[in-house]
């Protein structure tokens, strides 16, 4: 075969298998994902079953569900911050525990039963005591501190939740402050 | 021989950075910007979300949230200077809040737009029984022409009152609204008390952005004489031996860490306060006063009081009602026989129809839930911005045990606030409980706690300017004394921080000292 004719030759054969291939490739697919929550529950894996259990109660008590928004149950406050407090520095998690802790031991010492088990006047006698007008700087008394913070992050991972956002989005109310939309940064390339 | 030499160096790209380009590229001069972060991509780089879309539904990595960096959340954790990367160091009790972005455009991309002048209480405060701190070599009548051009640029919005202390600027016109009941009993129970009330100042920028990024740098590059570098870490300035002049500056590739050199006839620092004066005393130059890293100053922020208007209590608030901010300038110690026990001077910046803070009701459940739904809407809340003495003793300094991840030595902040700070916050926040409880308000929370050093963003000072180069580190045009082609440019020049807003000073400073580099260089003088 002379050089000019193989060469058109390739050429022609190279061109077909491209619009061969081009025709036969399908078109690409849009590939939709779900977010893991959708699919599978939480696994508790930071505080002892006690601990997660006095804590599902308390954050029931902090915030129930009212006038049609999700309370903290609905919202899996609890076992949110599981995870969160589990993937915190020491000094959190020690701040969590002791005041699990603290608030079994006081329903046991007082009423003879498990936080878990006890009625929410019984429960309002333990917390009561450790609700403390706000001052700039944290209660220095660690259960005091404790229940500050757990009602902020009560109420915060259930206002932020995505029960919550539905809620919102059903009344047909575009959120505003905790919760809603914002622009959010994404790690900025590098080699820009 | 250097592959280029530039006219101008500028080193940082914020605010300052990038006015000194703007006006340094207009006047015809070849200019390089060295930047030690990418560029980033405003259309690209965000993308709105719902916070349960989050990883930490807005909670933030709680191993990598930068707990003294308050305005960090997890919306914008990614903007932030990483400080494992960039460290430094305070002694134990006396934190210090550094907040640092490295993006192309630097802080000017998040800056709240608060836009004021400072006043001669605060550019001649030797002058003055109250003054807090000594004399600038400049006076407002000198920056006045620069913060009006700036100004314009910007585009900031105000009222104009004619007071001394809060100087009116070259406004754009805006639109105000009518003022709620609340605004108005308010303004009258203040004004009895002495106290003047006007409305916030603010850049409106363009399209609510107004940043270097999109004000400054544009124009620069559209003259085609600037030439951007960005991932450029700079770790030093270089002088030659036998003229004592500067001649570039050593950097490293944020990335490869290969070190490169950069040429020019003048360098301009620009890289904010403390990264400035890091840079310099990193470079062991143009200190003969001593005085570089001392005098560092920034503004306080803190001092809650909040109070309820009773009527608008229990869903009865309403536009009408209340609603709307007032700004309440500096009132203090500006007569000279008054008699305080604290100098200087605040503001008190308030809002009008919020609700409060569920954290400031000891409740929980319902309980608490009745009371937010009972004080919706109908709360004021205000707090202070207030001046901080100069003091030699608050400085910074190079942590010689200690490296960032380009081996260049950190820097160590020591700053505390003192007896006169903590007595002008007490004047303030008994001010607002009195002008409160003077109009009926129901005092919820009052406070006259402030944050820590370097919460407002606000660091001054650490290279201030003078006449005298035996007490001051650069002359009136942001010039180094002992190196007269190296400028600083950015806060670092101040002498005095005052109560207001750096931004438009630092900007004002910054084109002047720019111009006037630009004539001197045009004159042959550099």
């Amino acid at each position: 075969m002379q050089r000019r004719r193989f060469v058109q030759a390739v050429t022609t054969a190279a061109a077909a298998a491209g619009t061969i291939s081009a025709q036969q490739a399908p078109a690409p697919a849009k590939i939709t994902t779900i977010a893991p929550e959708a699919a599978a529950d939480p696994t508790v894996r930071f505080f002892t079953a006690a601990q997660f259990a006095t804590l599902k109660s308390l954050s029931a008590l902090l915030q129930p569900a009212a006038n049609g928004r999700p309370g903290a149950i609905e919202a899996g406050a609890a076992e949110f911050l599981d995870f969160l407090i589990g993937a915190s520095p020491k000094p959190r998690q020690t701040l969590y525990r002791s005041g699990l802790d603290h608030l079994d031991t006081e329903s046991r010492r007082l009423f003879k039963k498990p936080f878990t088990e006890i009625t929410a006047d019984q429960a309002d006698k333990i917390l009561r005591p450790l609700l403390v007008p706000w001052t700039f700087d944290p209660p220095s008394n660690p259960h005091q501190r404790f229940l500050a913070d757990v009602r902020a992050d009560v109420r915060t991972a259930t206002q932020n939740s995505k029960e919550m956002s539905q809620v919102a989005a059903t009344a047909n109310r575009r959120r505003r402050g905790p919760g809603g939309p914002a622009p959010y940064w994404l790690p900025i390339d590098p080699t820009r | 021989m250097p592959k280029q030499i530039y006219d101008v160096l500028i080193v940082g790209s914020g605010h300052s950075g990038g006015m000194a380009a703007g006006v340094l590229t207009q006047k015809g001069l070849r200019v390089l910007m060295l930047n030690a972060g990418p560029v980033p991509d405003l259309e690209k780089d965000r993308v709105f979300k719902p916070t349960h879309e989050l990883p930490y539904r807005g909670f933030g990595n709680p191993n990598a949230h930068l707990d003294h960096v308050f305005q960090a959340n997890e919306f914008n954790a990614n903007t932030w200077v990483n400080e494992k990367e960039v460290p430094y160091s305070h002694a134990p009790d006396a934190p210090y809040n550094w907040v640092r972005v490295r993006l192309l455009g630097g802080r000017s991309l998040f800056w709240a737009r608060q836009s004021f002048r400072l006043s001669d209480f605060e550019f001649k405060a030797a002058n003055y029984p109250g003054g807090a701190g000594d004399n600038w070599p400049i006076s407002l009548a000198d920056l006045d022409p620069y913060y009006s051009r700036v100004e314009q640029q910007f585009r900031v919005v105000g009222r104009k009152e004619g007071w001394p202390q809060f100087p009116d600027g070259n406004f754009t016109a805006g639109v105000e609204g009518t003022d709620s009941e609340c605004q108005k009993r308010m303004t009258a129970v203040a004004n009895k008390m002495g106290i003047p009330v006007s409305r916030m100042r603010a850049a409106l920028g363009d399209n609510g952005l107004a940043s270097s990024l999109n004000l400054s740098i544009p124009g620069a590059l559209a003259t085609g004489k600037l030439d951007i570098v960005p991932n450029a870490v700079v770790r030093e300035v270089t002088v030659d031996k036998n003229t004592g002049r500067a001649t570039g500056v050593h950097f490293l590739d944020r990335h490869t860490r290969r070190e490169m050199h950069a040429s020019a006839r003048v360098v301009i620092l620009a890289a904010g306060t403390l990264e400035s004066t890091r840079l310099l005393l990193n470079s062991g130059i143009a200190n003969s006063s001593g005085l570089i890293g001392h005098y560092l100053i920034d503004q306080l922020y803190g001092c809650t009081v909040v109070a309820a208007m009773p009527e608008a209590r229990d869903g009865k608030a309403n536009p009408a009602l209340i609603g709307g901010g007032l700004f309440m300038p500096r009132f203090r110690n500006l007569g000279k026989d008054e008699k305080r026990n604290f100098r200087g001077g605040y503001c008190l910046p308030m809002g009008t129809g919020s609700t409060p803070d569920a954290k400031y009701f000891p409740e929980y459940g319902p309980a608490l839930q009745k009371k937010l739904d009972s004080y919706a809407g109908a709360c004021i809340t205000g707090g202070i911005y207030g001046e901080v003495l100069p003091r030699y003793e608050n400085h910074v300094r190079i942590n010689k045990s200690q490296q960032d991840a380009w081996g260049i030595p950190t820097l160590h902040i020591e700053a505390r606030y003192g007896e006169n700070e903590r007595n002008l916050c007490k004047d303030a926040a008994d001010t607002m409980e009195e002008l409160y409880k003077a109009c009926g308000f129901e005092i919820l929370v009052k406070s006259d706690k402030v944050n820590p050093p370097g919460y407002s963003i606000h660091e001054l000072g650490t290279c201030r300017m003078g006449d005298d180069p035996k007490k001051s580190v650069l002359n009136k045009w942001n010039q180094s004394h002992d190196i007269k082609n190296l400028l600083v440019v950015d806060g670092s020049a101040f002498v005095t921080g005052g109560w207001q807003n750096p931004t438009m000073t630092i900007l004002a400073l910054s084109m002047r000292a720019s111009e006037h580099l630009a004539e001197e260089m045009g004159k042959g003088n550099l």
